[in-house]
């Protein structure tokens, strides 16, 4: 009997025993120095385009020594996927800081309450007010964005040198450019459309020439997604693609694919995220001489050449988890917005004044962006999540031949009434 | 005093024990018990709960009846992802069963030093990773580089260089079905040869007395015998095509347009970009019901083989 009730015991409190130490584990742990983990999307190695987090991690590091990083490299989709499954769950499993884009994702995260108002904490950071304001949500304040992306025609200079071709400034005079290159030969513009997002860019910009401030109306209800500026962007789109502007497989080709017919020279324009400039830069990537220039106008238009479509290049949040580690948080996010942490950089465009562009091309996009009147920030960033993926369907369906423009538009219109409401009259 | 006197009773001690035992065996349980009710019965009746359900997976769920059901089924995507899944469940038992009773006959019937080596060759593609599997697939189809296009252009042949297997809506289905015929059908192959191999050499000594030999073999005698293998290979290639969604996904990310989009594709969509897990519950409820009803077929093939 004794025997049966000590093998009883033992069942019962060996999963009770380890349970226990994993707590006095726990309690061990932030008994040291304050640790912050966060969440990253890239691997913080020194490659071109990691080694701002790498000397991130790494300076700070070395400047507080009373804090600790836990830094996760996640990926992508992994770090979008996981911290979604983890906000879901609650606050407790959430790292400190997580690495995003801001706009509407955060800001479900925010309206869930799942985010730490830094509002007052950060506003003596000084930084463009673009980044600024893709990282609040509701005039409140949750992280910061060192650096901040706009998107333009990334040009082949040396094709266009050789072929005596200039930057399109209207869509006129892009098209006869696209003409000119079609008779050489040369495919106009690389894409990316099998990942469906690299479409969008062309296509905000082309709503904005046609419509202006079009895609504000929309999402503040006061303008349908069918509208004019919407089907006529579209439809010049999908000309476009049936003249072969894209190539004979835009669907086929993936946003590296688009990369590489932009490195060696097969693609002569790609309207993309001046991300791309430290890698069209890097001379172990490409060995053309690739150039950044603002979006052409319509004439009679709406839209201007001050008009940029933007985002968050690198920017990162504080979750409600980060209430008692407050301070670090705010010392990390401050020297991730210190001239000594985005000097090393060498391609993306910096939000924080005093750090000068490293590369021709990084400079030739920061005159797009500070000659910018007006920065609207990415669609699938600004619009709710529900919405943002049949947006993308959409734009790609403009690449099919035979679909009609206005009748994927007008679909897309009724899952955004049923989500965000009809059209206010 | 009194002196209190310990008598031996058989029948409490038996009871005693029977009690001992029954308890002894409830702690045993209890662990895989917990387990299966935590992550397996519980997360089922939550997602039958959530589907119906408007739910972002951030704050309050809001109860909105059928209303996810109703939308999904006037959803070009959803709509899309249920006949590609049926289509492909339809075309596995069309072209992966034959093809793998055709090999795993030849394998067994005509044993030689090339066969064995041949066994290991069509199972591998089964037991790599999917993200392989569909690597090597990109690198196929793949429209500027992949080998069908290279090859193309060796040849100069145009039709064959300016197809783009993975965007086109006509083609891109078929090129990612390819890939899972050359990846899936390993398993039937094994499955099916270790059904042929456990067969009584009688039937084979006897058919060639009677003259039944090779394909008239395959065709008279092993076929009749193997319906209820085929039968089982014919469920779990629909409930997997139910199910699908790696190679579709890293080999066309379910487009061009809906043109791959699965059950499985639409699910992860809704659920983790779209933020609609109510949404997202509702198609792995019809997954769940539609894998069921397969299931009882296969259990009720079962009975009648019995």
């Amino acid at each position: 009997m004794k025997k049966f009730t000590l093998v009883c015991l033992a069942l019962v409190l060996v999963p009770l025993m380890a349970f226990a130490q994993g707590q006095s584990d726990t309690a061990a742990k932030e008994s040291g120095p304050v640790t912050l983990t966060i969440w990253g999307r890239d691997i913080p190695d020194t490659a071109a385009d990691h080694i701002y987090v790498h000397d991130l991690i790494e300076g700070f590091q070395k400047a507080n020594p009373d804090i600790k990083l836990e830094y996760i490299p996640l990926g992508d989709p992994g770090l979008a996927d996981k911290t979604k499954i983890t906000m879901a769950a609650g606050v407790d499993q959430l790292p400190e800081i997580v690495q995003s884009w801001g706009g509407s994702v955060m800001g479900g995260y925010a309206d869930a309450g799942r985010l730490l108002d830094l509002t007052s904490e950060l506003a003596s950071i000084p930084g463009s007010k673009a980044a600024s304001d893709a990282m609040s949500w509701k005039g409140k304040t949750y992280g910061v964005a060192p650096f901040f992306a706009v998107a333009g025609i990334f040009l082949n200079e040396d094709i266009f040198a050789r072929n005596g071709l200039k930057a399109p400034t209207t869509i006129v005079e892009m098209e006869a450019v696209c003409d000119t290159l079609l008779a050489k030969g040369i495919q106009p513009f690389a894409c990316g459309a099998k990942d469906k997002w690299p479409a969008l860019a062309m296509y905000m910009y082309l709503v904005n020439r046609y419509g202006g401030n079009a895609f504000d109306r929309a999402q503040a209800r006061t303008l349908s997604f069918a509208d004019d500026a919407f089907v006529n962007a579209a439809k010049t789109y999908q000309m476009w693609v049936k003249k072969g502007y894209f190539g004979t497989k835009p669907l086929g080709e993936a946003y590296g694919d688009a990369q590489q017919q932009m490195a060696i020279g097969k693609a002569a324009m790609m309207v993309t995220g001046s991300w791309m400039c430290s890698q069209f830069s890097n001379k172990e990537f490409t060995d053309q001489k690739i150039g950044f220039y603002a979006f052409p106008v319509v004439t009679g238009g709406v839209g201007k050449v001050t008009d940029v479509m933007g985002m968050t290049d690198i920017g990162f949040f504080a979750t409600k988890n980060a209430e008692a580690k407050k301070d670090a948080v705010v010392r990390f996010f401050k020297y991730a917005m210190s001239v000594e942490a985005c000097a090393s950089e060498p391609g993306r465009i910096c939000a924080v004044p005093g750090v000068p562009a490293k590369a021709e091309l990084t400079g030739m996009a920061s005159k797009v962006f500070a000659a910018s009147q007006s920065v609207q920030f990415w669609w699938d960033q600004d619009l709710p999540p529900a919405v943002t993926s049949p947006l993308n369907d959409t734009i790609q369906s403009f690449f099919l031949p035979n679909s009609d423009v206005a009748s994927s538009l007008k679909a897309f219109e009724e899952l955004v009434i049923d989500e965000m409401g009809p059209v206010k009259k | 005093m009194v002196q209190s006197i310990q008598i031996f009773d058989p029948i409490k001690t038996k009871k005693t024990a029977k009690r001992n035992r029954a308890i002894f065996v409830s702690l045993c349980i209890f662990p895989s018990l917990l387990f299966l009710v935590m992550f397996m019965y519980y997360p089922i009746v939550e997602t039958f709960r959530l589907s119906f359900m408007k739910s972002s997976g951030l704050g309050q769920d809001r109860f909105i009846g059928l209303d996810n059901y109703r939308k999904l089924f006037v959803s070009e995507e959803f709509r899309a992802g249920l006949v590609h899944v049926l289509t492909w469940a339809f075309w596995s038992i069309v072209i992966q069963l034959p093809l793998a009773f055709f090999i795993a006959f030849s394998l067994t019937f005509y044993v030689n030093r090339v066969s064995k080596p041949m066994r290991a060759i069509y199972y591998m593609a089964n037991i790599m990773p999917s993200a392989i599997t569909a690597m090597l697939g990109k690198f196929v189809f793949s429209p500027n580089n992949g080998i069908l296009n290279n090859l193309g252009n060796q040849f100069g042949w145009d039709w064959l260089s300016n197809m783009d297997f993975l965007g086109s809506e006509r083609l891109a289905f078929w090129s990612v079905f390819a890939v899972a015929t050359w990846a899936y059908t390993g398993f039937p192959i094994i499955y099916l040869m270790a059904r042929i191999e456990q067969m009584p050499k009688e039937f084979k000594e006897a058919a060639e007395l009677d003259g039944v030999t090779g394909w008239k073999y395959a065709w008279y005698i092993l076929l009749p015998n193997l319906v209820y293998p085929l039968r089982i290979l014919a469920v779990l290639c629909t409930i997997g095509s139910l199910k699908l969604f790696d190679l579709p996904y890293m080999m066309t990310t379910g487009g061009p347009g809906h043109a791959t989009v699965t059950l499985g594709i639409s699910l992860y969509r809704q659920g983790f970009i779209n933020w609609q897990y109510g949404r997202a519950s509702a198609i792995g409820v019809i997954i769940f019901l539609l894998s069921l009803i397969f299931t009882i077929i296969q259990f009720s093939g079962k009975k009648e083989a019995a």
